[in-house]
């Protein structure tokens, strides 16, 4: 696995440091992609729909495109006239650069105008007029469901091979999984439990909004902006413009899903080529709540246990929103039918989902994709199980956990697990088992609750490497890391700095690393899914041993050593006997740089013991439990958290500090759709909560105290050990909010957020 | 943002004669924490922004010189921050102190002005119930002359004051308060403080030296198109000194008076239920300082 020479010096890997980028962006100095200018560079505003669904019968731009310093104006008759492909999408093929037929949610684009500064783009918006024939909205999954609803679309496109739509519906994916036989199941269960869970769309909320700046010279592209997914992105420009592409992306300010996929380069590129010269478009905070969004879940559960405890059977069916276009949601709702079920061994059970069009903005991957909402559906009914037969919560929990060793509803075998561990430990921070502290009102109420989730990491169907790193020694001596990895805010330059040293054995001094660009780096699939540290982690671990190799054998033969006395020190190669040679010259007597790319195999099947070949559903799993105390006003209906614990088998901690940050941020982030956040339309399709005066985010007042804890148990074939984590934290909030608040009330909520008003409502038996 | 002419007038009458010209195309902007996201937004869109922010005339005088015998004068760009801060609020007006240390958060709170916090006529902000419970008035120049309005008058509805195209807020006096009285604010919000409340209340009481109420004033906002305020329930406490249980009767007697609409932050009952519970809060609150003699 690794050809670490690691005996000189003591290792990088697992010591806490600042990222570094931490200097630069706390002192201003990094630039994302909305501080870019390119010269001769437009700006581009966008028109939107006013409606959530209409025929768009006719554009009429003249006037927009006769206003003084507007350079042009992009509607479907350019996009016709450019001959360019005019839809886009990565799982389905369904989003038009900008509308054709019809606009399918308030704020789909219609046209993208151009100028020589945003105020006359800005001012053209208004000039433009459309004329539009209403058609019904379908605006939540029930009406989208309903027997003759309005289709979103008319024809599907999936591309993806996993995807399957139901013709003549909106259901654009439809699927199941099903493990062992549930009906013997329920029949074999002492007690049955169904509840149906539900939670709304929310924004992801990034500070660094969404933006991008394309080029067209010399019949190629260049686009520079904050998308997680370049590569793909590369080849969807290609696709659609028949000519190269080159995808670049500066430091991101966050994403969080919300950027897991393209959404407006392609547009911004035709509107480029259109106008002749480079264009850039920033959206408004505003514009990103009609860009992507986390979509509206609604799943129904259904448990059989003994009389003990035991799981014998479970079902789940749920639904996904995803919006009026399935550029990625489809297959968002389809991965985590391999979680729903939760980290347990359950012998028996069936996971249905519907992925279903609306009319309202399309969806993406937040944090974990519906596994947040899974895991709060399983978690919670959970607690309702343990107060029915008599059983701590924590004590229900490790009876069911899953241990390495055993087989996941998808076959999988699992290791590296240590989900007890994990629960010990998040419960531990909230001293479970010891009655809370007696609060200063009457009028107030305590409880405690955990959580425990699984969690998968996307995986290719086929054995493959979708990750390339590459690592070559300058002439002056520098260690060049090349990463696809979109340093999003989570370290993963630092990360991948500190596998590549101790991979080579050098210093950090030594590496630099360059990401994302890809002229520059080997392809990447994407920045999601918790993947990097894994993924990329081993592509850096493979190239640092091919280089290790590589210049071994060179340095061989500069100093007339054997390559096994020799070693990489910290300025040079050293051999055994104090012989050694600078990097600077053995670069020089080489006759140039020495590259090595590496990569990360991944996907196909594993064989079982008994011989049984099985798919890899997921090339790693990761398990993480948290734990709150929360504090209820029953004079408000407002619950605050007081505390909380949370704790991650992450394999190992290649940068603890940064690894408890991301744990930290998740747990903080995913409060807001716990307790206050949602994306609220009324009847008409109109989005209410259309700007952040009405769309409450967390904020310090809101966080509770808490230290995660971090638990490491290696897995094999991850890079030192390391695998996935950059999103559990924000996974199991709201089960271990929920089930606090159920122990303090004794009200078992259904829902979130847990709006004051609701509790208390809940609370006084209203309706 | 639309394009916009930026005026910076430095004197009143420079202003008052710019607005009468142009008053109607006209936003008026101080500290601009609540005019400049509504631009934004695009919610308004003025041809000529008027930046009052360096008018001296419209400065803040706390230094208490005035401030003393004659009650409070509060230059329409006295900050947020320090009417939170002013020792010479904290004394005898303390409830206006209370209200300003509850708006938004400190970043705002240093750039917000009481004038622009008055002229805005949001529902939802702090301090106009605290100003009416104080019985504060505004003063109003236009280039006609200059007119007095009790703040219990001044608003007429959301976003609507008795403000005319041309006229120009300068500032606000409060009258100071007999010995005796003391007064808290309370509010209620989802999630961070900073957001928008459900309810927010300002309640002034005067207590003689056996604990009975001989003053009360009781104003709630967000819970009506203008700060709400409750007189019949206020009257309540007229000669009484209040127990737990009066407590609560005012406090339910107030939320009757309440007007609240169904919004994302909250269905009409309980908004009412909320504004009841602040009442019942900033009452007890206000009685207890009352009761210990400290403000």
């Amino acid at each position: 696995m690794c050809a670490a020479q690691s005996r000189k010096r003591d290792p990088i890997v697992g010591t806490s440091m600042p990222t570094l980028e931490a200097a630069d962006k706390v002192t201003g100095a990094t630039l994302y992609v909305g501080d870019l200018v390119v010269p001769g560079m437009a700006h581009a505003k966008v028109l939107r729909s006013p409606l959530p669904h209409a025929r768009v019968v006719s554009i009429d731009a003249a006037e927009a495109r006769a206003l003084p310093g507007v350079v042009c104006v992009l509607t479907r008759d350019e996009v016709a006239a450019a001959g360019i492909e005019p839809v886009y999408g990565f799982v389905y093929r369904d989003a038009p650069l900008v509308a054709l037929d019809k606009v399918r949610y308030q704020g789909d684009i219609v046209a993208v105008v151009v100028a020589d500064d945003l105020a006359t783009a800005e001012a053209a918006l208004e000039l433009i007029e459309v004329d539009y024939d209403e058609l019904e909205p379908v605006m939540d999954v029930d009406a989208a469901l309903a027997d003759g609803a309005p289709l979103v679309h008319d024809t599907f496109s999936p591309i993806a091979p996993e995807l399957r739509p139901v013709e003549g519906t909106n259901v654009c994916h439809r699927a199941s999984i099903a493990w062992g036989d549930v009906e013997a199941g329920f029949r074999e269960a002492d007690r049955i439990y169904e509840d149906t869970f539900s939670a709304p769309p929310v924004q992801h909320c990034a500070l660094d909004l969404h933006a991008c700046v394309a080029a067209i010279e010399d019949g190629a592209i260049t686009v520079w902006t904050n998308c997680q997914s370049p590569f793909p992105l590369q080849r969807e420009l290609q696709r659609i413009f028949k000519m190269d592409a080159r995808v670049i992306v500066p430091y991101v300010g966050g994403g969080f899903g919300s950027k897991s996929r393209d959404r407006l380069e392609c547009v911004v590129t035709a509107a480029a080529q259109l106008a002749g010269r480079p264009v850039r478009l920033v959206l408004t905070q505003e514009e990103t709540f009609l860009t992507f969004i986390r979509p509206a879940y609604r799943g129904t559960i259904k448990t059989g246990v003994k009389d003990d405890g035991t799981i014998v059977a479970r079902h789940v069916r749920f639904t996904v929103d995803v919006g009026a276009y399935a550029i990625s949601g489809a297959r968002s709702a389809n991965n985590t039918l391999k979680v729903a079920t939760g980290p347990y061994r359950i012998p028996n059970a069936l996971v249905e989902c519907d992925a279903v069009y609306t009319n309202k903005p399309p969806s993406a991957p937040y944090r974990g994709l519906p596994t947040t909402q899974h895991t709060m559906a399983y978690e919670t009914q959970l607690d309702r199980i343990a107060r029915d037969l008599g059983i701590d919560p924590v004590e229900l929990r490790m009876r069911n956990l899953v241990v390495d060793g055993d087989v996941h509803i998808t076959g999988d075998l699992l290791r590296s697990t240590h989900a007890k561990e994990c629960l010990e430990a998040a419960a531990a921070g909230i001293d479970w088992g010891k009655p809370s502290e007696r609060p200063d009102k009457p009028a107030k109420l305590r409880g405690k609750g955990v959580s425990c989730t699984i969690k998968y990491t996307l995986t290719p169907p086929t054995r493959l490497s979708e990750n390339g790193a590459e690592i070559e020694l300058r002439e002056d001596g520098l260690f060049e890391v090349r990463i696809g990895t979109v340093n999003i805010g989570q370290g993963s330059d630092t990360t991948m700095a500190q596998i590549a040293a101790d991979g080579l054995g050098v210093g950090l001094d030594r590496i630099r690393v360059v990401h994302s660009d890809t002229a520059l780096v080997p392809v990447d699939s994407s920045t999601t899914a918790s993947r990097s540290t894994y993924h990329m982690g081993n592509a850096v671990l493979d190239a640092a041993a091919k280089l290790t190799a590589d210049v071994l054998a060179v340095a061989s033969q500069l100093l007339e050593r054997d390559a096994a006395s020799l070693a990489l020190g910290p300025d040079g190669v050293e051999a055994d006997d104090g012989e050694s040679i600078s990097y600077e010259e053995l670069v020089r007597r080489s006759g140039g740089p020495l590259t090595a790319l590496g990569e990360c195999v991944v996907g196909g099947t594993y064989t079982a013991p008994d011989g049984t070949e099985y798919p890899i559903a997921s090339t790693f799993w990761s398990f993480a439990s948290a734990a709150a105390e929360v504090e209820v006003d029953t004079d408000t209906g407002e619950v605050r958290v007081l505390r909380m614990g949370a704790a991650s088998n992450v394999g190992k901690a290649v940068n603890p500090d940064s690894v408890r940050t991301q744990l930290e941020g998740g747990v903080g982030m995913e409060l807001g759709p716990t307790l206050f956040e949602q994306l609220v339309w009324d009847e008409g399709g109109q989005l209410l909560t259309a700007a952040l005066m009405d769309y409450p985010l967390p904020t310090m007042e809101t966080s509770p105290l808490y230290r995660p804890e971090i638990i490491e148990h290696p897995l094999e074939g991850g890079p030192f050990g390391a695998k996935g984590m950059g999103e559990i934290g924000s996974v199991i909030t709201p089960a271990a909010v929920l089930n606090a608040v159920y122990d303090a009330t004794g009200v078992m909520f259904h829902e979130v957020p847990l709006l004051p008003h609701k509790v208390l409502a809940a609370l006084e038996g209203r309706k | 943002m639309r394009p916009f002419e930026y005026v910076r007038p430095t004197t009143v009458g420079e202003a008052t004669d710019f607005l009468r010209e142009h008053g109607d195309d006209a936003l008026v902007v101080a500290g601009g924490t609540a005019a400049v996201v509504m631009m934004t937004l695009g919610v308004l869109r003025p041809d000529y922004v008027v930046d009052v922010g360096f008018i001296p005339e419209l400065g803040p005088e706390l230094d208490g010189s005035r401030s003393g015998g004659a009650g409070l004068r509060l230059g329409a760009l006295t900050t947020v921050r320090s009417i939170e801060r002013d020792p010479a609020i904290a004394g005898a007006y303390g409830l206006l102190a209370d209200a300003a240390s509850q708006v938004a958060n400190v970043r705002v709170r240093n750039r917000a002005t009481v004038g622009g916090s008055v002229c805005y006529g949001e529902p939802q902000t702090d301090l106009p119930p605290a100003l009416i419970a104080m019985g504060a008035s505004a003063t109003i120049a236009a280039s006609t002359g200059v007119r007095t309005v009790p703040l219990a008058g001044f608003f007429e509805g959301p976003y609507e004051t008795v403000l005319q195209a041309g006229e120009l807020l300068t500032e606000i006096t409060v009258p100071l308060p007999e010995p005796g009285t003391f007064g808290c604010h309370a509010k209620f919000t989802v999630g961070s403080p900073e957001n928008k409340p459900v309810a927010n209340a300002s309640v002034l009481v005067r207590t003689d030296e056996a604990g009975r109420c001989v003053e009360a004033r009781i104003v709630m906002g967000a819970v009506g198109p203008v700060p709400v305020v409750a007189e019949a329930a206020a009257a309540l406490l007229a000669g009484e000194v209040p127990d737990a249980k009066l407590i609560a009767e005012v406090a339910a007697r107030a939320a009757d008076a309440t007007d609240p609409q169904d919004d994302l932050r909250g269905p009409v009952w309980y908004k009412r239920r909320i504004a009841a519970v602040l009442v019942e809060r900033a009452l007890s609150c206000a009685l207890r300082k009352a009761g210990n003699g400290t403000r």
